[in-house]
């Protein structure tokens, strides 16, 4: 497995590098920062500074080598808007996008595999038309509308919970809770069909057949093997939540990486966004790498 | 005297679909709807464009349910007076296009490359996945910015915008699916019979790893019917008057407390054709598999 | 026995069910976006000023945009303009900064010279733009600025220089010190900023003892923070939203919102295909429909209490037969009216802005306008906005907001309407020779000068579309005493708020 993982490593830096090169030269493309920093009235004079001073008037390879040599050095630059170092802005909003993701993700997996499998226990029983349809509603709902109402409702309304912001525990029940609906709707879906193929297949027939009536046993075997598309899903909708949940952090107030990321794109803050995305790929890079590692523990076929 | 009828003859597979549809009423009613969503996508423009461009300033949010302006209002005005029934008819086409054109390009391009990635010797596979982990990791809003800059504004960029930042989950899913099954036992039989590893694959392979993939694809339809909103909303594809209902959901976002209905319709129709889609796609799942088709056959609802 | 501890536990519980804000003197304020700087030399950057102008670094002046203000003294107590055309300030004595240090005229000096020093890019050098200034130090108390050619509104324009100490380094701070009533407490970025009184300001202590500032990107959030009282004030929240009359203030914002037209591309250079373009737009039906109720008809690019405005100027009426006529009459002339006409827009500029861009495409297409609608993100909007336009460029309406809070139509005139400008669409003799003559001259005849560009440019040269003079809102929790001015989008003193 070692040598697995070491031959992962050195793939994943190669996509690493493709990576910021792609970005540094496809966002240069995009347009003037100095533009959009300095407002519409300055003078040719000004804009030619900002460039001068941010080091963007040299030719685009000089750039490059400069910003290579100083990542080699571990620094990542300045934020052009922020006058901060671009690492400080984007590891700060991480934490806060790392926490939303783990904790929803946690209990998203829970909760989708429990209900998904209970739904496909019963095919077409109560329980599963109910949560089919809750779970596709909460799929294919706006996450925006979703939140506003949750807000109106819960902080304006019943005055239960605070509107927004990120001081005590209470301020994390509405966001977490907004975040949590749409990956649990898709995974409940996506477990409930791996399971009903899992549960109707030879084997589970033969346990039953040989007198194997506790449900859990064959609930833990039957899961066993659905598990390997459900863990692909998670994964994607992890890295999904790692990439930043805009709305939420626009609507509540938290400052994570995805409200982080669109401003600094729309700024042109090119420092930012690409220590944000190099941030960002490794996160998913590892995981990815332990989704893979999961596959292999959960089915013994697989060989890579 | 053997009575040759004694058996009746297996009918036609039209006839067998067609009851089997009559076996699960959801099914049947989500076909209908689809059917009514695609025609309205074919005439809805030429039939009510005019309508629904009609802007009336002093009308404009008009309540739903009243009828005595006559049918086209029922369910509300916009913020220009424009009557959201004919909106979200003419909205039909844009939506279905882009969000039909994103879905099926990501899901086919993302099931060829994990069908490749899986079966296809470790390089290949490694090669392809890290592509993969490459395109989960760039922010699809860079990507949006880019193509926008190089290519234009047009709806054929949003849909090739939309379509890469979906291919890595049916990429990933379909991978892990044909490591599973690419030790079962009747592949192994069928290389041992020469079988080639095309046939194999699109043969024996990608039939077990439709199901799941099909429940994906009617999940992300409305991921990318809500995410092409806010792309248009930069500027990059469909621009106002055109429509879509993603759009219609957006720009209905401030007035979400006072003129709720602006948000809600849009949104209403998302959540059907999503409820639709899946419906479709968990019964096909069924009816396609020859070990399940019993349920509908039988209009039998145990499990085995 | 019992009596008494009755009588202490009565006392418990009615203290703890006073509500706990009655007693408190500090505020919080919820800003529309996140404050990225707090360095002073970019306070008039509006999300910026509104936390560090007037309350951690002063100026010398301010301008006072009620009725009859004008400028009032601040860290300089008077100033009057010499015999060779110098300005001379006589500054305050007496003040200090929160660091401890005094206050005098060589932080006036170092605070201007570092403002304008290119190794930093402040934004205030544009204003600053075609003139060189000289700021010389005659004693601790007296400072002098020479400028080149001479400036009239000198004074005006040094209320865009916050007050710094004369060791503040040219680099960019990010822990301000200054004159002001307020010191930085606490900054954790993208969550709160908290200002709290220093004991020693120089003036009149406000009621305010510190004030925390909270960033919510979501409108109905931010109404619904000071709903609920996690907020104190918020200085914009949506029209929509502004429903309760006893929390809720409207305010003209100084913002304007036009059409820029480019007359060098056909058939924009025709004056009656222009002249169509304004008959054509019912700038009336968007007033309390898309537009909010107390938004002004423009008839240019700065609002009505500027210096130089002409009353005497009238908004287009709505007349689209006579627009249709123009129009035809031009294309008899052979002018390409049916050109497709673009018009662009800029997302998320102003609310409606998609819905108003709409309804002005669909009156100009019933004028007889070909009329495309295309939004563009910032970057790419401020390509088209800005010179140099792009080439090959079809005939373009840009419509953009332009704020001119300052009481003076210099501010805006040279860069939309000079032949240089860098948004001007047009290239007038007379309108290059008005501005020149008004920007040098003072009291009446600069009042008369501007006035007069004004009527020009709107009844004869027709150069643009203008359309709305902008309203914001605010709303206040009931316990304080304050209401927005036309200063609030790019200042909030804090000791403008009284408790009640």
């Amino acid at each position: 497995m070692m040598s697995f993982i070491r031959k992962r490593a050195f793939a994943s830096l190669i996509s690493l590098i493709l990576l910021v090169v792609a970005v540094f030269f496809l966002s240069r493309l995009t347009g003037d920062p100095a533009a959009l920093y300095l407002p519409s009235e300055a003078s040719e004079e000004m804009r030619r500074q900002f460039r001068e001073i941010h080091g963007l008037n040299d030719p685009i390879l000089v750039q490059f080598g400069r910003y290579v040599w100083d990542l080699l050095h571990l620094d990542f630059g300045d934020s052009v808007r922020r006058a901060r170092p671009a690492f400080e802005v984007v590891s700060e909003a991480f934490l806060w996008t790392l926490q939303l993701a783990v904790i929803t993700m946690t209990l998203v997996t829970v909760a989708a595999i429990v209900v998904g499998s209970m739904a496909a226990f019963r095919v077409g029983g109560f329980f599963d038309r109910i949560a089919s349809l809750t779970s596709l509603i909460g799929a294919s709902a706006p996450d925006f509308w979703v939140a506003i109402v949750a807000i109106v409702v819960f902080s304006v309304g019943l005055g239960w919970l605070p509107t927004s912001g990120t001081g005590s525990v209470w301020h994390w029940i509405l966001p977490i809770g907004v975040l949590f609906i749409r990956p649990f709707g898709l995974i409940v879906q996506v477990v409930r069909g791996s399971m009903i193929n899992a549960l109707s297949s030879a084997y589970v027939k033969t346990a039953r057949a040989k007198g194997v009536k506790t449900r859990p046993i064959i609930f833990v075997h039957a899961l066993r093997n659905a598990m390997l598309p459900v863990i692909t899903v998670i994964g994607d909708q992890a890295a999904a939540l790692l990439n930043g949940a805009v709305v939420i952090e626009t609507i509540f107030g938290f400052p994570g990486v995805g409200k982080l990321m669109i401003d600094s794109i729309l700024q042109r803050d090119f420092n930012v966004v690409l220590a944000a995305i190099m941030i960002t790929a490794i996160a998913i890079f590892l995981m990815n790498l332990l989704i893979d590692l999961a596959y292999a523990l959960l089915d013994p076929r697989i060989r890579y | 005297m053997t009575s040759i009828d004694i058996i009746p003859d297996e009918p036609k597979p039209l006839v067998r679909l067609a009851r089997m549809l009559w076996a699960d009423k959801f099914a049947l009613a989500a076909v209908l709807f689809l059917l009514l969503v695609l025609v309205l996508a074919l005439i809805g423009p030429t039939w009510l464009d005019e309508v629904a461009q009609k802007q009336n300033l002093r009308g404009r949010n008009a309540p739903p349910f009243e009828w005595e302006r006559g049918w086209l209002w029922i369910l509300g005005a916009d913020a220009l007076g424009r009557p959201l029934l004919a909106r979200i008819i003419v909205a039909t086409q844009n939506t279905m296009m882009v969000a039909g054109g994103a879905v099926f390009f990501s899901a086919l391009i993302g099931t060829v490359l994990g069908l490749i990635a899986g079966y296809a010797g470790p390089r290949t596979g490694q090669a392809i996945m890290r592509l993969a982990d490459v395109i989960m990791s760039f922010p699809s809003l860079l990507l949006a910015v880019v193509v926008l800059y190089i290519l234009g504004p047009s709806i054929l960029n949003l849909v090739i915008v939309l379509a890469i930042t979906r291919i890595p989950v049916y990429l990933r899913t379909a991978r892990a699916e044909v490591l599973e099954v690419r030790e079962r036992m009747f592949v192994q039989a069928a290389r041992v019979m020469g079988a080639s590893p095309r046939r194999i694959v699109f043969r024996h392979i990608l039939p077990v790893v439709l199901p799941t993939l099909m429940t994906i694809a009617t999940l992300d339809f409305a991921f990318v019917m809500l995410a092409e909103s806010s792309l248009s909303f930069l500027g990059i594809g469909i621009q106002p008057p055109e429509i879509t209902w993603g759009l219609m959901i957006s720009q209905g976002r401030q007035y979400l407390t006072t003129a709720w209905w602006l948000s809600f319709w849009p949104g209403l129709a998302i959540i059907l054709t999503t409820l639709s889609l899946n419906l479709l796609s968990g019964w096909m799942r069924i009816a396609l598999d020859p070990t399940q088709r019993w349920r509908l056959e039988m209009r039998g609802r145990r499990n085995g | 026995m019992i009596k008494r501890s009755l009588i202490w536990g009565t006392l418990a519980v009615a203290t703890m069910l006073t509500p706990a804000f009655a007693q408190d003197s500090t505020v919080r304020i919820v800003l529309n976006e996140e404050v990225d700087l707090l360095e002073p030399c970019m306070s008039t950057r509006s999300n910026i000023g509104r936390v560090t102008l007037q309350n951690i670094n002063e100026t010398l002046a301010f301008l006072d945009l009620r009725e009859g203000g004008g400028l009032q003294p601040k860290l300089a107590e008077s100033w009057e303009q010499l015999e060779d055309g110098s300005w001379r300030f006589h500054l305050r004595q007496g003040v200090t900064f929160s660091d401890g240090t005094g206050f005098d005229a060589r932080d006036v000096k170092h605070s201007f010279d570092r403002a304008m020093d290119p190794s930093i890019t402040c934004e205030v050098p544009r204003y600053f733009g075609g003139m060189t200034i000289e700021a010389e130090v005659v004693d601790d108390h007296t400072i002098d600025f020479k400028a080149d050619p001479q400036q009239p509104i000198l004074p005006l324009l040094l209320t865009l220089i916050s007050i710094v100490p004369e060791e503040t380094p040219i680099e960019f701070v990010r822990e301000p010190i200054g004159t002001g009533p307020y010191t930085l407490t606490e900054w954790t970025p993208g969550q709160r900023i908290v200002l709290s009184q220093r004991d020693d300001y120089w003036g009149e202590m406000p009621a305010v003892t510190g004030a925390t500032y909270l960033f919510r990107a979501d409108p109905a959030v931010r109404a619904a923070m000071v709903a609920t009282g996690e907020a104190d004030i918020s200085p914009s929240i949506a029209a929509l939203d502004a429903t309760n009359p006893a929390t809720d203030f409207s305010y003209l914002d100084s913002e304007t919102v036009y059409g820029r037209l480019d007359h060098s591309v056909a058939p924009f250079d025709d004056l009656r295909v222009r002249k169509a373009l304004n008959l054509a737009i019912d700038r009336e039906a968007f007033i309390g429909t898309l537009v909010p109720e107390g938004a002004l008809l423009a008839t240019a690019v700065y609002p009505p209490p500027t210096l130089g405005w002409n009353e005497a100027v009238e908004v287009w009426p709505y007349d689209p037969e006579e627009a249709a006529r123009l129009l035809e009459e031009a294309r008899a002339d052979g002018v390409a009216v049916d050109t497709p006409i673009t018009l662009i827009g800029r997302t998320a500029n102003f609310p409606n802005n998609v819905e108003i861009l709409e309804a002005v495409q669909q009156m100009l297409q019933e004028a007889g306008f070909t009329v495309q609608l295309q939004f563009y993100e910032v970057a790419e909007f401020e390509d088209l906005y800005s010179k140099p336009y792009p080439e090959g460029r079809g005939p373009m309406v840009v419509v953009a907001m332009h704020d001119n809070s300052r009481g003076d139509p210099s501010f805006s005139m040279y860069f939309k309407y000079a032949s240089d400008g860098r948004q001007s669409g047009i290239s007038d003799p007379k309108v290059d020779d008005l501005i020149n003559r008004a920007q040098a001259a003072t009291g009446d005849e600069r009042e008369a000068l501007w006035k007069e560009l004004h009527a020009y440019l709107h009844d004869d040269v027709v150069a643009d579309l203008l359309l709305f003079h902008m309203v914001g809102f605010s709303r206040v929790n009931e316990r304080l005493d304050w209401t927005p001015t036309m200063a609030t989008n790019s200042q909030l003193p804090l000791a403008d708020i009284a408790f009640k």
